[in-house]
């Protein structure tokens, strides 16, 4: 079984970032990069997968500009065998992505795409649906378990209504949710091994045609100090009075 | 970029040259910084959450911590790959040791087994002795310990006691050895004897063997998860094969194991300090005080601009040094002998660094439990337990007076063989002040003492100064406060070190708040 898991390179969430003076985008002097946390758990599953069977391959692919090997050879040095770097200087939107990873499916034939729910820079979740319907594969999004059978998946899924299960023949795309999983401490050794692993660079396939564009990034507007009220009473008249009551 | 080996600057040289560039903290490769995520990972979610725990040294815990680190390969970083270990340089080592040091007691114990209880035995150990007891150590197995004091011999190490006798082809040894770290747990201990009350030298204990013993636990100010006591050695008896290298040169192997040791110590205080300053950081911000976050407050901000540019400083020294002693093993290890030459070329430096960094250290802990006010204090706040912790690191690994005096007299000396050269580079106000006062050859401590004061702040501010340069951004701001500070405990060195008056140089101006508002941002040392 192969098993493709695409990752993304985004600003480590946990950092305060700014938005560059220009408005054009974020200013990322300094800042650290990381795999975006949805498609570390993704690596961390196909991994435990392939600890249970090693005839289990798993290929961990990124689209983006040189320095997304980063986070390809951290990808390997938690567990993937081999990584592709799709090499490509344009901008994406999801659309764009599917269409993209669609080219990669078809050159790698997995018969699993395992993938994170959304990115936390952008937050779209989208790409794997996207990439579902253009393949006309299955798709179970927001896994919180997996389980692969011969030919199928069964994946349960968490929503507002209490625990769902799907059965999905494979090929499928499934899409990861926080719950999934605890990615592992990456082990040195593995860092080591990473560097010896296959990580080949390709030229995109597709042409991005956006058809969402980034007009402007800015701080959210600083919030305004609040009032104390001394009374429920108080309280009431003074939401009347801002007309929310 | 690593300092290439044959281009590698000898020992004590940054006193004399200003090399172009320096390795610093922001050339480990993207690689290297994985591994000191994960060492990171491990003290947040292993260690961090037990501190109370490990305070009480509850049962089996620490070792189990070590097993664990062990697994992930953090017990063997620098070790050699043949016996278990990963073969790394040993500024990854102590990049990855700063990082596992965000608690004092897991960073003593962990320290210790993966560092100064190995190294005697990576650097001088037969092949047989290597392949003996490496291989679980590097993988956390088992837990290593290096006695070296005794009850009366202390800072005096070569006036030790303890004995060494040949008996019917085993070594019989007799003694105590004093405030031995990991002894609780510890499965080996690197001991340092004389051979018949003469020939001083190192021998490997197993814990098991017949005489030998531990006493109760020390009872400390800090660094209470860690264990501390005595090893009694009453008639033990180890094989003829334990002797570690030659008889008689038992202080190479301690020494230079304590080279090493030094400049690793000086990243162990680095840890809590990091960890202090992330914790002031976001205490302050939280705290309101007069209708405010106290973090507003100038001389708040002053606190935590000043610890971003020590902790700055201390970085660049520490790392430089660190690649350095690569260079100088890349250069002459292998053999034992080339392995004690590297150990020892960049001896200065290492003193240089652990004098510097234990004090930015106790300097950092103290301010950090300042902001707290009051909470500080209290054992419910996690900053009086650094408080606690930090105030050993002056104490071991040679004291600070004892690194101080060995810092100036070994320069001297150097300069006197032709080894080194103390005309100083001029490159900096602290530099021509170094220079004029080791001019002066000071013979009593007093003034030694002020001297390796000058050299020590020489060597940090060239160091902050060439890594401002390479990494721009917040490092020049950085530089600028640090200077200041560096420049008055200069004049202050220079007057003990003369006699002689001195006029500061102006300070240059900082943004304080802006410097305060990125420890903020980075919860810790700016980056
Ligand atoms: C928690 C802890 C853990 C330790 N772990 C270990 C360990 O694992 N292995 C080990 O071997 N040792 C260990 N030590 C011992 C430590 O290295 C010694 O405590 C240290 O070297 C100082 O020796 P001392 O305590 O005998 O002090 P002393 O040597 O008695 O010094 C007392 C004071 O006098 C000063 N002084 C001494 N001589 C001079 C001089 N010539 N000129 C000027 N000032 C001087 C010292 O700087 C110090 O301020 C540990 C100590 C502690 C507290």
């Amino acid at each position: 079984m192969r098993i493709l898991v695409p990752v993304k390179r985004v600003v480590d969430p946990y950092a305060k970032v700014r938005p560059l003076a220009d408005g054009s985008g974020l200013d990322t002097t300094g800042a650290k990069f990381e795999i975006n946390p949805f498609d570390e758990i993704a690596v961390e599953e196909a991994v435990r997968r392939k600890e249970a069977d090693p005839s289990v391959e798993i290929v961990v692919v990124s689209i983006g500009a040189g320095e997304c090997e980063e986070q390809l050879r951290k990808a390997l040095a938690i567990g993937a065998d081999r990584a592709i770097l799709v090499e490509t200087s344009e901008a994406y939107d999801s659309p764009s992505i599917a269409a993209e990873l669609a080219a990669v499916v078809a050159a790698e034939s997995p018969d699993l795409v395992l993938m994170g729910k959304q990115a936390t820079d952008d937050d779209n979740n989208q790409a794997g649906q996207m990439l579902a319907s253009r393949l006309g594969w299955p798709q179970a999004t927001f896994a919180s378990k997996l389980e692969l059978g011969a030919g199928k998946a069964t994946v349960t899924r968490e929503t507002d209504t209490g625990t769902e299960t799907l059965e999905i023949p494979l090929p499928a795309v499934v899409t990861t949710d926080l719950r999934l999983n605890e990615p592992r401490y990456i082990a040195l050794p593995g860092i080591i091994k990473a560097r010896s692993k296959p990580l080949e660079r390709r030229p995109a396939q597709t042409t991005p045609r956006l058809r969402t564009r980034v007009l402007k990034v800015e701080s959210p507007p600083s919030r305004a100090a609040g009032r104390k009220v001394a009374s429920v009473d108080e309280l009431i008249s003074a939401l009347k009075e801002k007309g929310v009551l | 970029m690593q300092t290439s080996a044959s281009t590698a600057p000898k020992g004590a040289s940054f006193f004399s040259e200003t090399p172009d560039r320096i390795f610093t903290v922001e050339d480990f490769s993207s690689d290297d910084r994985l591994m000191i995520e994960t060492a990171e990972q491990f003290s947040r979610n292993e260690v961090m959450p037990h501190v109370e725990v490990i305070d009480k040294q509850e049962d089996g815990l620490m070792p189990k911590l070590i097993k664990k680190a062990g697994e992930l390969g953090l017990c063997g970083v620098d070790a050699p790959e043949a016996h278990g270990g990963l073969g790394l340089g040993k500024n990854l080592a102590a990049r990855i040791l700063e990082f596992m040091s965000l608690n004092g007691s897991f960073s003593v114990t962990y320290g210790i087994t993966s560092g100064i209880s190995q190294v005697g035995l990576a650097l001088f150990g037969t092949e047989e002795q290597k392949a003996k007891y490496l291989p679980s150590l590097t993988a956390g197995e088992t837990i290593g310990a290096y006695a070296l004091s005794e009850p009366n011999s202390g800072s005096d190490a070569l006036s030790a006691t303890t004995r060494a006798e040949l008996v019917n082809g085993q070594w019989k040894l007799n003694g105590t050895k004093m405030w031995i770290s990991n002894a609780k747990w510890a499965d080996l201990f690197l001991v340092m004897a004389k051979i018949d009350g003469e020939k001083f030298s190192a021998f490997l204990v197993e814990r098991d063997r017949p005489g030998v013993s531990i006493s109760r636990e020390e009872h400390k100010l800090g660094l209470k998860g860690s264990s501390t006591a005595r090893l009694v050695l009453e008639d033990a008896l180890i094989p003829e094969d334990n002797r570690l290298y030659q008889p008689g040169l038992g202080h190479h192997v301690a020494f230079n194991a304590l080279n090493i040791g030094r400049f690793k110590l000086a990243s162990m205080s680095m840890g809590p300090a990091r960890d202090a300053m992330g914790l002031a950081a976001a205490y302050t911000d939280d705290r309101k005080q007069f209708g405010q976050s106290i973090s507003n407050f100038g001389l708040i901000q002053k606190k935590l601009a000043t610890m971003a540019a020590l902790y700055f400083a201390t970085e660049a020294m520490v790392y430089r040094t660190g690649a350095l002693i690569d260079s100088a093993f890349e250069t002459w290890g292998g053999t034992i002998d080339g392995n004690r030459k590297a150990s020892e070329e960049y001896a200065i430096e290492c003193s240089a660094c652990k004098v510097f960094a234990t004090e930015a250290e106790a300097w950092i802990v103290d301010e950090a439990l300042q902001c707290y006010g009051g909470y500080g204090f209290t054992e419910e706040f996690p900053i009086a337990r650094h408080y606690r912790d930090a105030r050993v690191s002056r104490i071991y690994e040679g004291t600070n007076e004892i690194n101080r005096i060995f810092l100036a007299d070994r320069l001297m000396r150097w300069a006197k063989d032709g080894r080194a050269s103390v005309t100083a580079a001029g490159d900096s106000w602290i530099s021509e002040l170094a220079g004029k006062a080791l001019a002066t050859k000071p013979t009593d401590q007093i003034r030694v003492g002020a001297c390796s004061d000058l050299v020590m702040l020489a060597y940090a501010e060239q160091s902050a100064r060439l890594r401002a340069a390479q990494m721009g951004g917040a490092g020049a701001a950085m530089y600028d406060l640090f200077l200041n500070v560096a420049n008055a405990r200069a004049a202050e060195a220079y007057q003990w070190a003369t006699g002689e008056s001195v006029v500061l140089p102006a300070a240059k101006s900082v943004d304080v708040a802006e410097l305060a508002r990125r420890v903020a941002e980075c919860r810790g040392p700016v980056r």
